[in-house]
């Protein structure tokens, strides 16, 4: 007799992937996506970052966002704040949901117990909790404020190591929270026991401040380095994601299409005109033509039906309605032709949140030609070189790889390439394809010139041509 | 005679992390079994054949014998080839587990609702006393 009468289970051996970690996902998708699809389920994870960086929000929208009928989330708060004051402020945001409230979601004020019985206490009270509520998420905000409450180094130590064994024991993912500073994931040993840190922090520029969502560590999985900005909005922690050079598909090859810059004259110093999916650099003073020359781009790009996106950060949308009417042009038409006018201050924003955005018009509209007016109004929302420098760089990537068409406009000081005052020295031009140069002359009339400095992979005119501004736009004479 | 009749309320437990034990005598205790614990893999093989209990839960990682050779040693001797046995591990080896003849194989960490279905599930399954009687004195 074989032992059949045990239920035959050997379908469930098949049933579980031997290595696969399964993902909880933050309820926001730029986090997961940054977090490579998620924390991982059953970990031990810390949130950190100073008061106010956004921690508590980050952990409130993952707890409403996991939130379900089967096993409750269990919030701990140590600071002893009372659960009307977390629900006060927990009810201005769009995921917060009353009827999860103290049935999914379980708050509860340790602070009261912890100061009473000292940082120990936390062990028996997480045993409770196991046993009565078997919570699927535990939250304790703050850890650190557990440790103030421990008289030695040696019982923080074993009341960390007492509680890792219980949170590997039982399944459950659980969320440190605390102000810990980069210099405490040396000190405390939370840091060596985690499976996941995050840190949120905020840097003061000027009169704005800079957010960052920043993973330090995340274990057995991949996950986007780097800094990545974010804003707290009404949803929550709105994040942008660094943009990171995408990889080259395989059997990638550079478009073998030429397209028309909607410019009289250009496309023959251009040897036909561009070819798709490149980036040109075009560079000139102020009341060059750069602005002329990149709605003519766009506005041809429309007219032969491609969707095309003009981010422009330089005139407020009234202002380039009014240019674009006077090169005779029906704006309503070219709109619904596919032209998307899109006008961002950069005083307000960080380079990350105006290239995402970028990215998911591109993305909702299957853009084919982009502009951008003017690169140095996106230098000028970068804060710092480097990482500007690695933006443009990814930037030019992703348009070769999705075959986008790109003039990027730079105003330059004067008629030379090189210096704008703004520190970017050899701006972008090894990083573009093609590089066109405008300049302003003349003592008794202006005259507009414009010279073809770098094209790859055309026989470019190489003369200085003089171009004209007219109603009918901007033309190169013969 | 028998040194034992199979307890059908008795499970026998494999395990030697402390905070893993607790939380296994917690939830079966709370569910009505009694529990009892051995370090090691022989010491397991042993209180299986005296005790025969309603089940047997072990980690694959236990010493002098691990808890895939214990599994395949109960299922060889006719006293405890009967005992539904859970493999129980960090280790993902859901395959070899099945191969080894247990009935079902969770992954830790231990999840009450998911644990007590699958002991509830084999304790219910489990064959009657007369059934046994009658095939280990066959």
């Amino acid at each position: 007799m074989d032992h059949a009468v045990i239920p035959d289970r050997r379908a469930a051996f098949k049933d579980a992937p031997e290595d696969l970690v399964e993902r909880m996902s933050v309820g926001n998708a730029e986090a997961d996506y940054i977090l490579g699809g998620g924390f991982p389920e059953n970990s031990i994870n810390i949130i950190m970052g100073h008061p106010g960086s956004g921690k508590t929000i980050f952990a409130e929208q993952l707890i409403f966002h996991n939130a379900s009928d089967q096993r409750p989330i269990l919030y701990f708060t140590t600071l002893s704040e009372p659960l009307a004051k977390v629900v006060r402020y927990l009810q201005g945001f769009r995921f917060f949901d009353e009827m999860k409230l103290g049935t999914q979601v379980i708050y509860e004020d340790v602070g009261p117990q912890l100061a009473k019985d000292g940082a120990p206490a936390l062990i028996p009270l997480l045993q409770n909790a196991i046993r009565t509520l078997s919570p699927k998420i535990i939250v304790i905000d703050s850890f650190k404020a557990v440790h103030d409450l421990a008289p030695s180094v040696a019982e923080r130590r074993r009341m960390v190591y007492e509680m890792t064994a219980l949170l590997t024991a039982y399944g459950t993912t659980a969320f440190l929270l605390g102000e810990y500073t980069e210099e405490d994931i040396l000190l405390y040993p939370e840091f060596a026991v985690a499976d996941g840190i995050v840190e949120l922090s905020r840097r003061r520029l000027g009169n704005r401040d800079e957010r960052y969502f920043r993973v330090y560590k995340l274990r057995g999985s991949r996950y986007l380095e780097g800094a990545h900005a974010f804003r707290i909005t009404d949803s929550g922690l709105d994040i942008y994601p660094r943009l990171v050079s995408p990889r080259m598909p395989e059997g990638y090859e550079p478009a073998s299409e030429r397209i028309s810059t909607g410019v009289q004259g250009l496309d023959e110093m251009l040897d036909g005109g561009l070819w798709r999916g490149t980036t040109t650099l075009l560079a000139g003073p102020s009341g060059a033509g750069k602005t002329t020359i990149g709605l003519q781009f766009a506005l041809e790009g429309a007219r032969q039906g491609e969707p095309s996106l003009y981010m422009n950060f330089q005139e407020n949308p009234t202002q380039l309605m009014r240019t674009i009417r006077g090169l005779g042009v029906d704006l309503e038409q070219a709109q619904a032709q596919g032209l998307d006018l899109v006008y961002a201050s950069p005083v307000e924003l960080q380079i990350d949140s105006i290239i995402v955005d970028m990215f998911r018009r591109i993305q909702q509209r299957g853009v084919r030609r982009l502009v951008i007016d003017a690169l140095g109004d996106l230098a000028s929302a970068a804060t710092d070189p480097q990482r500007l420098h690695d933006y443009l760089y990814a930037l030019v990537q992703h348009f070769a790889v999705s075959t986008i068409t790109s003039v990027l406009n730079f105003e330059t000081a004067g008629n030379t390439i090189s210096g704008n005052g703004l520190g970017m020295q050899n701006p972008m031009s090894y990083l573009s394809d093609n590089v066109l140069l405008l300049t302003v002359e003349g003592k008794e009339r202006t005259r507009r010139m414009l010279r073809v400095l770098k094209t790859r992979g055309s026989a470019h005119d190489t003369r200085v041509r003089e171009v004209e501004i007219s109603a009918a736009g901007l033309c190169v004479l013969e | 005679m028998h040194e034992a009749h199979p307890d059908t309320r008795v499970i026998l437990v494999a395990e030697r992390d402390g905070t893993v034990r607790e939380l296994q005598r917690y939830f079966l205790e709370a569910a009505g079994f009694a529990v009892e614990f051995a370090d090691d893999g022989e010491a397991a093989l042993e209180r299986a054949r005296a005790l025969r209990p309603a089940l047997v839960v072990t980690e694959i990682l236990i010493p002098r014998l691990d808890g895939l050779a214990l599994c395949r040693r109960l299922r060889e001797d006719p006293r405890t080839a009967h005992v539904p046995v859970i493999v129980f591990s960090i280790l993902a080896a859901a395959a070899r587990a099945g191969e080894a003849g247990a009935s079902a194989f969770l992954r830790k960490p231990l999840v009450e609702s998911i644990f007590m279905a699958a002991v509830q599930e084999l304790v219910a399954a489990r064959p009657t006393e007369a059934m046994e009687e009658q095939w280990t004195t066959q």
